[in-house]
């Protein structure tokens, strides 16, 4: 059976303006989605049924047969939206913004790379006036502050990278997006697909995937302008970095729970291990770990083996986690 | 020697545990009978035996498995103890699944599968307590003796 793929749409403020466009190019694809969901995060949700042109949208899904949902957001950040889309039960999404026009291509070329050792793949997401070639950047997390998004530019060349931003298809339900970003979600892509990267998938950059992306200035679901919550998220982002070359290990759990983690631990890559029982496994406090990371419910394991829908033991579910 | 570790830790609600096994003083009774039964758990814990130790550290409990025959215990960290340090045991399962939580180094009683909470991932406080997930003493004494 072939790969599913949902599309995810979050939106705020661009009803009539840059959305509809969105939506038509979506529909518009030669490889069609499986799902369609819109996430309306707007302060003041409308009933689009009643507007001609979304009642035309509709129609046209519905005649080529393309699952679609409406779905009303909880005004949290985006990041909470991509991570319910991350966890539809979907094999991948593609994440689709409200001002970023995708060409008609650009999933049956993304889909292309749907391929086991495969965590997320982009195309170029072209601002104009936009960078010519990008062939140059490593797209390296460690040069994130030395070179431009290698999806600035029109990609030439396929090549691994380490993150992606704004638009792009991804393995799903493997990493959590970070919901301890603030509204803004600052760096949530990078977080995002670095954390694949991380879990030893592939990252691509790849040509003939183009999308334009317009910044339309009304709108936008990162709309907030309040500079502590950028800080707040760069902050997070930081420590991320800071502790790359560490598995970070969060014990957020129960004692019986650490003292079968102690016999998944000598296994586990240059552990970096936050504790709530230090007699049972050494390591810093928990509170620091929510403080440098922000969320730290993505290592909640009984989380985790509810989302994997768990059959196995506990053990097993640590070391799928950790190993 | 053999050790009692009778309850699952306290609920975040006033609600009992439903992990805890709701016959252990018929079968503290029986045990009783045939040798000296050491019971483990923290303070405000209900004393089911003479001679009850609470509040013992990690390392404490560590040593007292190493000087009994066996233990006896809920789904509670304790069983992973005894595993741990290689002392086998028996476990009383009610809404727990053995299969996620328990070892099989034990010996797992669990009166049958259909009495497992449907939802093993949830917090505790969502499962009711209800005395027919378990077994009888009656049928756990049969199996001490095997």
């Amino acid at each position: 059976m072939q790969p599913k793929v949902l599309c995810s749409v979050a939106t705020r403020g661009r009803y009539f303006t840059t959305l509809p466009l969105v939506l038509n190019a979506i529909i518009n694809q030669t490889k069609p989605v499986d799902k369609l969901i819109v996430f309306d995060d707007n302060d003041e949700p409308q009933d689009m049924r009643k507007e001609m042109i979304y009642s035309y949208f509709f129609q046209m899904l519905d005649a080529k047969k393309i699952e679609w949902e409406w779905r009303f957001a909880g005004k949290k950040g985006q990041h909470h939206i991509h991570q319910a889309a991350n966890t539809e039960g979907y094999d991948w999404v593609w994440r689709c913004d409200d001002d970023a026009i995708p060409e008609p291509n650009v999933l049956e070329n993304l889909y292309r790379w749907v391929q086991p050792s495969v965590g997320a793949v982009g195309g170029s997401v072209l601002t104009l006036p936009y960078i010519p070639d990008t062939s140059l950047v490593s797209g390296k997390i460690d040069n994130i502050d030395n070179e431009p998004n290698i999806q600035w530019g029109n990609i030439k060349v396929t090549k691994q990278v380490e993150h992606l931003h704004c638009t792009f298809l991804y393995r799903a339900g493997v990493v959590d997006y970070n919901t301890g970003l603030s509204r803004v979600a600052h760096r949530e892509e990078t977080l995002f697909t670095y954390g694949l990267r991380q879990k030893g998938y592939e990252v691509v950059a790849v040509p003939d995937a183009v999308t334009w992306h317009m910044k339309n200035p009304q709108g936008g679901i990162r709309s907030e302008t309040k500079r502590e919550m950028y800080e707040h998220d760069e902050q997070i982002f930081r420590n991320v970095l800071k502790y790359k070359d560490h598995t970070i290990v969060v014990l957020n759990c129960g004692l019986g729970d650490h003292i079968v983690f102690s016999h998944v631990l000598p296994a586990v890559r240059n552990p970096l291990v936050f504790t709530c029982y230090p007699e049972v496994i050494q390591g810093r406090p928990i509170a620091e770990a929510q403080q440098l990371f922000g969320d730290i419910d993505t290592w909640n394991i009984y989380k985790k083996m509810d989302q994997w829908g768990w059959k196995n033991n506990l053990e097993s579910a640590y070391r799928k986690m950790y190993l | 020697m053999i050790i009692i570790a009778p309850y699952a830790q306290k609920l975040r609600t006033s609600k009992e545990n439903p992990k805890n096994y709701p016959y252990w003083e018929l079968l503290v009774e029986e045990l009783q009978k045939t040798m000296h039964v050491v019971q483990v758990g923290v303070t405000g814990e209900k004393q089911l035996v003479p001679d009850f130790r609470t509040d013992l550290p990690i390392s404490a409990l560590r040593e007292l498995l190493w000087q009994c025959r066996t233990w006896i215990g809920v789904d509670s960290f304790f069983q992973h103890l005894g595993w741990d340090e290689g002392i086998k045991g028996v476990v009383l399962w009610g809404p727990s699944d053995p299969l996620i939580y328990g070892h099989p180094e034990n010996i797992n009683l669990l009166k049958g599968r259909e009495h497992l909470a449907k939802n093993q991932f949830l917090w505790w406080e969502a499962t009711e307590h209800k005395n027919e997930r378990f077994l009888k003493p009656s049928e756990v004494l049969e199996y001490l003796k095997v």
